[in-house]
């Protein structure tokens, strides 16, 4: 359930810049594995608080993600070429991430770490429970920012006939870059949730991407509660799976999932 | 308010229209008639803002717009009707009439226009929380007109407002955009059912081929045999 949260808020900057920016960006894994490793940096090194980092990250991460789109504008990227430009901007990344914290495995070590709450009779790690908030928080916030102000609706529309929208006096262009800004925000904020409750290893990037793809998927494209509800859905199946049989079986899920979902509701993915 | 002089519009390298002269004066009735692949859309996405003049003069209001970007032109006054009336479908009736009124000016005044909307399209009260793409053809076509009037125009532009429209919903269509032309709201009608779009003009002109070959008073236009056989079948 903890882990779908976090693959929940890994969708959530995906599926929007998909459905809206038609994007498929997975730069955003390695931007979150960036945030993740700046974290562990900042409270490692600084000593600040692992939440705190986030304050000084998020900005920074917001031009990023403006920067990102100001390029992808300039240069006309289709749909398909970004998928193949941000992976390379993903392994770029990776190789940055590897030179800088080399390819060992790091832990953030913090006072979240050991803190745990009781809900009932069980016992849940604070991180995993500080993923499951702000998961559920941005995601809630994103559906009404979509669906009750002007600038959402603006941008849902722009999404379906750009041309249109801009008739009716929708800035396209600021539209974009405020999006990619606010996604690449989010795998900030992920990134940060990661660093929490996960050992980094700069190779990690890409055990997250099928599985995050597929909650996409199930959610359906540019829905902000998709990848949460998708997520949780994978991550409580994970659960059984590897409670009922065996580990290693646990990845198989998701993907039985989406392909389940591929053939009995082709229209929805 | 509106003058197109000697414009040219280009796709790529192919040329749409060729010298373009063309007023609309405040509170005017124009229609443009023409076969099909005239060039009549292309115009009128011209004068939207959303396909620019490759050269000419494009004034609005005496102002130079030839280089405006699209998203301004809502904000001088211009809302479409456009072809096939490109609701956003899967957004409700009324986020559709919200986002005609996305512009500052109209934002203002949003409550009232809706209101008097929804007094002009009695049958959109009760479909306010359905899809767009939901609804009939002829509603449909009445989102899109209350959708560009929710932008408060002073110059309205209706592409092919009657296609695909059964005949009495288009009869009902050609008095409604009378009436908001009665509003002093200026109109620019481009229709395939020239009868009845030449009845209710002030003025009209001819596009054939991307070039304009008439214009004038209805009267004027219909006493061309050339027109009358073309267009009126008489």
């Amino acid at each position: 359930m903890f882990v779908g949260a976090l693959y929940g808020l890994l969708g959530l900057g995906l599926t929007l810049s998909w459905g809206i920016l038609r994007q498929i960006n997975l730069a955003y894994f390695a931007l979150t594995f960036l945030a993740a490793y700046l974290c562990y940096q900042l409270s490692t090194a600084r000593g600040i608080d692992p939440l705190a980092t986030l304050l000084l990250i998020a900005p920074g991460f917001f031009v990023i993600g403006v920067a990102l789109q100001w390029v992808f504008a300039r240069f006309r990227v289709s749909p398909f070429n970004s998928l193949l430009v941000t992976f390379g901007l993903t392994v770029i990344v990776e190789s940055v991430i590897q030179s800088i914290w080399t390819a060992d495995f790091r832990r953030l070590e913090s006072a979240y770490g050991v803190a745990k709450f009781r809900l009932g009779v069980l016992y849940v790690p604070a991180p995993e429970l500080i993923t499951l908030a702000l998961s559920i928080a941005l995601s809630l916030a994103l559906y009404a920012a979509l669906r009750y102000t002007d600038l959402g609706k603006a941008m849902r529309a722009a999404a379906e006939d750009g041309p249109m929208a801009s008739a009716f006096g929708v800035n396209r262009r600021f539209i974009a870059l405020a999006l990619s800004g606010v996604c690449a925000t989010l795998s900030a904020v992920a990134g940060v949730c990661l660093a929490l409750s996960y050992t980094l290893a700069p190779a990690q990037i890409y055990a997250w991407i099928g599985v995050v793809f597929a909650a996409v998927l199930l959610g359906g494209i540019g829905r902000p509660l998709g990848p949460l509800i998708a997520g949780i859905v994978i991550g409580v199946s994970e659960a059984l799976t590897m409670a009922l049989t065996a580990p290693s079986w646990a990845p198989l899920v998701s993907f039985s999932l989406l392909i389940l979902l591929l053939l009995v509701r082709p229209d929805k993915a | 308010m509106l003058e197109l002089k000697t414009a040219i519009v280009k796709y790529g390298a192919a040329t749409a229209l060729w010298d373009i002269s063309l007023t609309i004066r405040a509170g005017e009735l124009v229609c443009v008639v023409g076969p099909n692949g005239a060039g009549k859309t292309t115009l009128i996405n011209v004068i939207a803002g959303l396909h620019r003049i490759a050269s000419g003069g494009f004034l609005l209001n005496g102002d130079d717009v030839s280089r405006l970007p699209s998203h301004r032109f809502c904000g001088k006054g211009i809302a479409i009707v456009p072809e096939g009336r490109r609701l956003f479908a899967s957004m409700t009736v009324r986020e559709n009439l919200v986002l005609g009124s996305y512009c500052a000016d109209a934002k203002r005044q949003r409550r009232e226009t809706l209101e008097r909307v929804c007094a002009m399209f009695p049958v959109l009260v009760e479909k306010l929380e359905d899809p767009a793409g939901a609804l009939s053809g002829g509603q449909q076509q009445m989102v899109a007109i209350a959708r560009a009037l929710m932008a408060q125009p002073r110059l309205l532009l209706l592409d092919e407002p009657s296609l695909g429209l059964a005949p009495t919903i288009v009869l009902d269509m050609f008095r409604i955009i009378r009436d908001i032309n009665a509003e002093g709201v200026a109109v620019l009608l481009v229709e395939q059912n020239v009868a009845m779009a030449l009845d209710i003009a002030r003025r009209a002109y001819v596009l054939e081929e991307g070039r304009i070959v008439a214009e004038g008073a209805p009267g004027e236009l219909t006493s061309q045999p050339h027109i009358r056989r073309a267009y009126l079948g008489m």
